[in-house]
């Protein structure tokens, strides 16, 4: 396995499994690199890779985003990979595209990654992550879709996470994160206050956890 | 004063050639005598003041030198010693140098000062010294005026010698105290910087290692069936309980060995058997102990130094015992039959029997009698994993309703203590039912499946119409219309649940969602017409002509042809035509697989590929963030705080002391065997490493684990980003 370093450039990574669609929310990934390269001095590749979840290439990752809608179902060894993936130190965030608790995405996710990591648990709107790069006093910023009542008709009030060692190994979103951040990066400018910083804790806490 | 010198002085020039008289003579050699003593006691005087201060200066250096010694900052005792030499030799000199001799010429003078001599003794002193004939009268003259000095300076010697020396013998004195002090003072220093007198006499010990390399044999009970063991020169061993420990070394016989339970510390050691093995050759000795359930501090002393064996007591543990037969309690309806037992065992040592115990309980409110039933035993002999199964034939037990009958296996192990336990497994439980309790334990038979979940296949419901149409001949019409309608009931299900397919398919709603139907009053795109379905208003437009090959179409085509032949085929059924209702069936069958093996089509397409301008973006954010602050660690109990100062001691005493550290560590990874199993595991690993040859072995990794270990840290080996680094 190659080690990286710190002086190597942070790399986005969206992870493909071989059940749902994985590539759901491909204007995420753009969307993070450009909040990390507006906001911080963090060197930042300037695409994102895809990587195979049953790929030891993962571990050259510290941060890998999931999403989809469909039902997840890893493989043994999608599931043996992300579990020594998470267990060397790696954090994985996955986020429902269906925004939904009671969608198919939502249970078997959840499932999923009982199966790998262990149990979810609600992750206190106090945690560091909220406070890592930018001070979310309220939690996880709330979606534009919470709030026009798709989905389960819900605004979550806050995250899963299963914690390894004390640090977040898998973050879970209800919130649908995919749908708020998958726009054109170019469109940021129309926007009165910029969605995807959130984002950046996000990869802030990755590096420095 | 200056007329006596006058005389002096002329008597001087007119008699110095006349020949001397005797008893002047005599009187002046008195005089001369005299100033003589003065001036050996002065000198005494000056000496005794130098020497004494030269001895205080040097104990008071020999002290601060010992008091730096210890603190460390230099080592040696003859660093000390000489140091204390130098500076009071030093200042001997300096004094005495400073001091100048005391001349007969210097004691006149001060004579002189003592009394009305008008410089006659002076005088007299130099006219002595020279070779010059001396007045009889002159010398009588300075008899007389010396008597009164002479007197006089006697008493100011007295004084002299007590004024001069009275401070340097109090600065003496007051050195001796201080020493004596100092000795008490170091070795309390000795002992804060050493931490324990334990720790001081362990280093001691293993510097000079005067009880020398032993070796050490283990010989374990002798129902364990297990040889004994010669481990060599070892500082600690794992032993288990009941085992025999001896010790044998060389040289001279120890004085005592004790042995401490590190369990119940609050209980004196107690004196292992020592005995003699000398031989005519050398000497050597030996000791035995005993090994317990619990680690031991084993200390052979010999005058001041000791040795530390460490014995880590493992106890016998009892068969561990698995019944996997019967798996689960039950309620039994009647006595009869056989119950299958089956059950796992394992010992650490040896298993030597085990078997089924039943235990059949009979009564009724306070009135019960209880039988114990022994079942398959079996002799194991020795074996560490077994397993036993035996059957239990119900009806040989005569049971009654009411009855209870309680199942374990039992093992035992080769142990031979009185009373020993013996190994058991959980306890099943069966009760036979008493006839007023029927009901209650009545098993409920299971629901008949929902009508919608059992649907037959098209391809069944053609073989089943198939075979009816082929016995339409020998049927009657009775029968034959019951049974085509039963056909056209199954069908017409099928149909429906084929209908949902279709709906799902068209407007992309799952159908668990809410139900529809082909009349349901929505718009799905499909209406019915006649009981068939058919694509309605603007879904219409060309989805039915040939050769449209939309994707949606060519999935819901087939399926929509294949719920209107089931509609013809139900219709026919109805009518008890089964063979009118073949063709149809044969349709919807293949309308079916056509369906089926239709291609699936995603309509989502690849969005652009979007690289960023890095260098146009970087820090365009108008709002600013902070990176966190971390948090600090919570401090660790009291207990593991102990713990952690100990090992971080043992890891500067083995830059100087590898065996010392060895036998520091060792004693307390027994003391975390109990409460703290992972940090005594992780000093164990430790041990290993200084076993080896420790000075070629970078313990440092070994010791961060232990303490990570202790503060209950997690790291994660080899891991990337910033969760990498030590192991």
């Amino acid at each position: 396995m190659t080690r990286a370093h710190a002086s190597e450039p942070f790399v986005f990574a969206t992870a493909q499994y071989d059940s749902g669609d994985w590539d759901s929310a491909p204007m995420v990934p753009a969307n993070v690199i450009d909040a990390v390269a507006r906001y911080t001095s963090l060197p930042v590749a300037p695409q994102g890779v895809i990587v195979p979840l049953a790929s030891e290439a993962l571990y050259q990752y510290p941060l890998v985003y999931l999403t989809g809608h469909l039902p997840v179902r890893f493989t043994e060894k999608e599931a043996s990979v992300l579990r020594r993936y998470l267990q060397r130190g790696g954090m994985l965030f996955v986020d429902d595209h269906n925004h939904d608790v009671d969608g198919a995405f939502h249970k078997t996710a959840r499932e999923e990654i009982t199966r790998v990591a262990g149990p979810l648990a609600p992750l206190p709107n106090t945690h560091v992550l909220y406070r890592s790069f930018f001070v979310f006093d309220n939690g996880p910023p709330t979606t534009s879709h919470e709030m026009n009542g798709w989905g389960d008709n819900l605004v979550h009030e806050h995250l899963d996470a299963v914690l390894i060692g004390g640090r977040i190994a898998v973050l879970y979103s209800s919130k649908d994160y995919s749908s708020e951040w998958s726009y054109h990066p170019d469109n940021k400018r129309f926007q009165s206050v910029d969605n995807t910083k959130f984002a950046v804790n996000l990869v802030v806490y990755a590096l420095t956890r | 004063m200056t007329s006596l010198s006058t005389d002096m002085n002329r008597h001087h020039g007119d008699e110095a050639r006349r020949p001397s008289d005797p008893q002047a003579e005599a009187a002046t050699d008195a005089v001369i005598d005299a100033v003589m003593r003065v001036q050996r006691r002065l000198s005494w005087i000056i000496w005794a003041r130098a020497v004494l201060v030269s001895i205080a200066a040097g104990l008071i250096t020999w002290n601060v030198c010992r008091l730096a010694l210890h603190v460390g900052w230099f080592g040696g005792e003859p660093f000390a010693a000489v140091t204390a030499i130098i500076v009071g030799c030093g200042l001997l000199i300096a004094m005495r140098l400073r001091a100048g001799t005391v001349t007969l010429e210097r004691a006149a003078l001060w004579v002189e000062e003592h009394g009305p001599g008008h410089f006659a003794i002076a005088t007299w002193v130099e006219q002595w010294r020279s070779s010059l004939p001396r007045s009889p009268l002159l010398a009588a003259m300075i008899a007389k005026a010396a008597r009164e000095p002479l007197e006089r300076s006697n008493v100011a010697l007295t004084h002299l010698a007590r004024t001069q020396l009275r401070w340097p013998i109090t600065l003496v004195v007051g050195a001796l105290l201080l020493a004596a002090s100092a000795s008490r003072t170091t070795s309390t220093v000795e002992r804060v910087v050493d931490g324990t007198g334990e720790a001081a006499a362990a280093r001691t010990a293993a510097r000079a290692t005067p009880i020398g390399a032993w070796r050490v044999r283990i010989t374990p009970p002798a129902y364990s069936g297990q040889p004994s063991v010669d481990l060599g020169d070892v500082a600690s061993l794992r032993a288990l309980a009941g085992s025999r420990i001896d010790v044998v070394g060389g040289g001279a016989l120890p004085d005592r060995v004790l042995v401490r339970a590190l369990s119940d510390t609050s209980q004196p050691p107690v004196r292992a058997a020592l005995r003699d093995t000398a031989g005519a050759s050398n000497t050597a000795w030996a000791a035995t102990v005993m090994a317990t359930s619990g680690p031991l501090d084993v200390r052979v002393w010999r005058d001041q130094f000791a040795r530390l064996l460490l014995i880590e007591g493992v106890a016998d543990s009892l068969p561990r015992v698995t019944l996997t037969a019967p798996p689960r309690d039950s309620v039994l309806r009647t006595a009869t039959g056989s119950l299958p037992l089956a059950a796992r065992l394992h010992d650490d040592l040896g298993l030597m029997r085990a078997e089924f115990e039943v235990i059949v309980s009979t009564g009724e409110g306070e009135k019960f009698t209880v039988r114990t039933e022994r079942v398959a035993s079996r002799a194991l002999g020795g074996a560490r994993e077994a397993t036993l199964q035996g059957t239990l034939n119900l009806a040989s037990l005569a049971l009654g309703p009411g009855d209870m009958v309680h199942v374990r296996a039992i093992a035992r192990d080769a142990h031979p203590a009185a009373g020993r336990e013996a190994g058991s497994s959980e306890t099943r439980s069966f009760r036979i039912a008493r006839p007023s309790e029927y009901d209650s334990i009545a098993v409920e038979p299971a629901p008949p499946p929902e009508v919608d979940k059992s649907l037959l296949s098209q391809r069944m419901l053609l073989l089943l119409t198939e075979r009816l149409d082929r016995k339409r001949p020998q049927l009657s019409k009775d029968v034959l219309r019951d049974e085509s309608r039963k056909l056209a009931r199954d069908q017409g299900r099928l149909r429906q649940a084929v209908g949902d397919a279709v709906f799902q398919r068209l407007t992309g709603e799952a159908g668990g969602e809410h139900s529809h139907s082909a009349d349901d009053g929505h718009d799905h795109g499909v209406e019915a017409i006649g009981g068939k379905l058919a694509l309605s208003g603007v879904n219409s437009q060309g989805m039915l002509e040939e050769g449209d090959d939309s994707p949606v179409i060519a999935i819901n085509k087939p399926l929509l042809e294949a719920y209107n032949a089931m509609w013809d085929a139900g219709r026919a059924l109805e009518q008890s035509d089964p063979h009118a209702a073949i063709p149809f069936m044969r349709i919807a069958l293949e309308a079916i697989e056509r369906a089926r093996a239709a291609s699936r089509l995603y309509l989502r397409g690849k969005p652009p590929a979007v690289i960023l301008d890095l260098a146009k973006i970087r820090l365009a954010g108008k709002d600013t963030g902070s990176v966190n602050s971390r948090t600090a660690r919570d401090m660790l109990p009291p207990t593991a705080a102990a713990r952690e100062g100990r090992l971080l001691a043992a890891a500067r005493l083995t830059l100087r002391d590898a065996s010392a550290a060895r036998d520091s560590l060792a004693l307390l990874r027994l003391e975390s065997l109990s409460d703290a199993p992972a940090f005594a595991d992780a000093l164990a690993a430790l041990l290993t490493l200084y076993r080896a040859d420790s000075a070629a072995v970078d313990l440092t990794d070994a010791f961060v684990r232990a303490r990570r270990v202790l503060g209950g840290i997690t790291r994660v080996p080899d891991a990337n980003w910033s969760r990498g680094g030590p192991p």
